[in-house]
């Protein structure tokens, strides 16, 4: 019998002599082995996480939701797909500081945008791999109007699905968008008017580049 | 001999049943299960702790050949924790699916010639690196494309840091930071 044999019949052994004496730790140890998987599912295709903080009033954290908005990220379509779009709400991290933000994409590689005014100049053309990105409430919110394009490698994840709370569950589309539902009373009601305007406001400043986006290095 | 083998081979499968498929299919399930859980592991440990890579490319002449050669890349480093003169990898700005090496030659703060011979920006130009960004040039200064271009870059971008070199042979062994303090009052390398 060789050696490395022996060495798996012992240990097969003394697993089963554990199974029988700590069924619990046993079924926690059988589970843990399946760690690896769960966290590559988690880092490349889907995970849900809390968002905190006022720059994408209204559309996440409104002042009259009384919980923080559970997210579901989409890392599949950043990572693997490389899919930009404008309009799409992404995590990216800070460039100043490496923290992980949330912002909408405004504007992409060719594309010209009229900045707002931190920024010192009136008109930027988004440079080759960058994307300008702003929150949906300028006044709250560190954005490209204050450090400029950021390069596309530093957005992680695109925010698909809004988890929690309840009453505002369901796909995060931009706003404007034909399948969004349409809530006919209430603040649900002007909160959907408010965020078409600011998207319109948005749209009006940027001119799209005619070419499809390329990438070269 | 092989229309025997080929018979018995036969008449086995006609006498498996159907539980006997349901068994082997849950068994060779839970083995393909297995075989991704494994395929993770090994990336998720690539992309945190480190692993070897192939490098390719003109722009780290000499310290790097062309192509063909092996190099350890650690994924623990902290970006906050590299010096002048380190080997670094991150993503291009210029197009975030590729990954890219460089010598890191400015931190945050420094004051920075954007090019000293004038051939990509006038040699007077200057300018100091924003807070969070560091500063990289190819060591083969002809044929890469670099902070001269793309201007100082984020640190969010940064992967890791080239430890050594595995292959060839006979070039391999650590890498080791070509910068020298020439003792400039108040400076520190």
């Amino acid at each position: 019998m060789n050696p490395l044999r022996k060495g798996v019949s012992s240990l097969r052994q003394s697993w089963k002599k554990v199974k029988t004496a700590y069924p619990r730790l046993a079924w926690t140890m059988s589970a843990m082995v399946w760690l690896p998987t769960g966290i590559a599912f988690n880092e490349y295709f889907y995970s849900l996480k809390f968002v905190s903080g006022r720059s994408m009033q209204p559309t996440l954290n409104p002042d009259d939701s009384a919980w923080r908005d559970v997210i579901l990220f989409d890392h599949f379509s950043i990572n693997w797909l490389q899919k930009f779009r404008r309009g799409d709400i992404v995590a990216l991290k800070s460039p100043h500081e490496g923290k992980l933000i949330v912002k909408r994409i405004v504007a992409l590689p060719g594309d010209t945008i009229k900045t707002l005014p931190p920024y010192p100049d009136a008109e930027v053309r988004v440079p080759e791999g960058h994307a300008w990105v702003e929150g949906d409430e300028p006044f709250r919110s560190e954005d490209s109007n204050y450090f400029g394009p950021v390069p596309l490698g530093l957005i992680q994840s695109k925010l698909s699905v809004i988890v929690w709370p309840p009453e505002r569950m369901g796909a995060l589309l931009p706003p404007g968008d034909p399948n969004r539902p349409k809530p006919l009373t209430g603040p649900a009601r002007r909160r959907e008017r408010d965020e078409i305007d600011r998207q319109k406001r948005r749209e009006a400043r940027v001119t799209e580049s005619p070419q499809p986006r390329s990438f070269q290095s | 001999m092989s229309t025997s083998r080929l018979a018995a081979l036969a008449q086995s499968l006609a006498s498996l049943r159907r539980a006997d498929f349901e068994r082997l299919g849950k068994k060779w399930g839970l083995r393909g299960l297995a075989v991704v859980n494994v395929v993770c592991a090994v990336h998720l440990f690539a992309e945190h702790v480190g692993f070897i890579h192939v490098v390719s490319g003109p722009s780290m002449l000499p310290t790097m050949s062309a192509a063909g050669e092996v190099v350890f890349e650690n994924r623990m480093v902290s970006p906050k924790s590299l010096k002048r003169g380190d080997l670094v990898t991150y993503i291009s700005p210029l197009d975030p699916t590729r990954v890219v090496c460089k010598r890191l030659i400015g931190l945050p703060g420094d004051i920075i010639c954007v090019d000293p011979t004038g051939r990509l920006a006038p040699s007077t130009e200057h300018v100091v690196i924003p807070k969070g960004h560091v500063w990289f040039i190819g060591d083969n200064a002809e044929m890469s494309r670099d902070s001269r271009q793309y201007g100082p870059v984020s640190m969010g971008l940064i992967r890791g840091k080239l430890m050594a070199k595995v292959w060839p042979p006979t070039a391999a062994g650590f890498f080791r930071n070509n910068f020298v303090d020439i003792g400039v009052e108040g400076s520190e390398v």
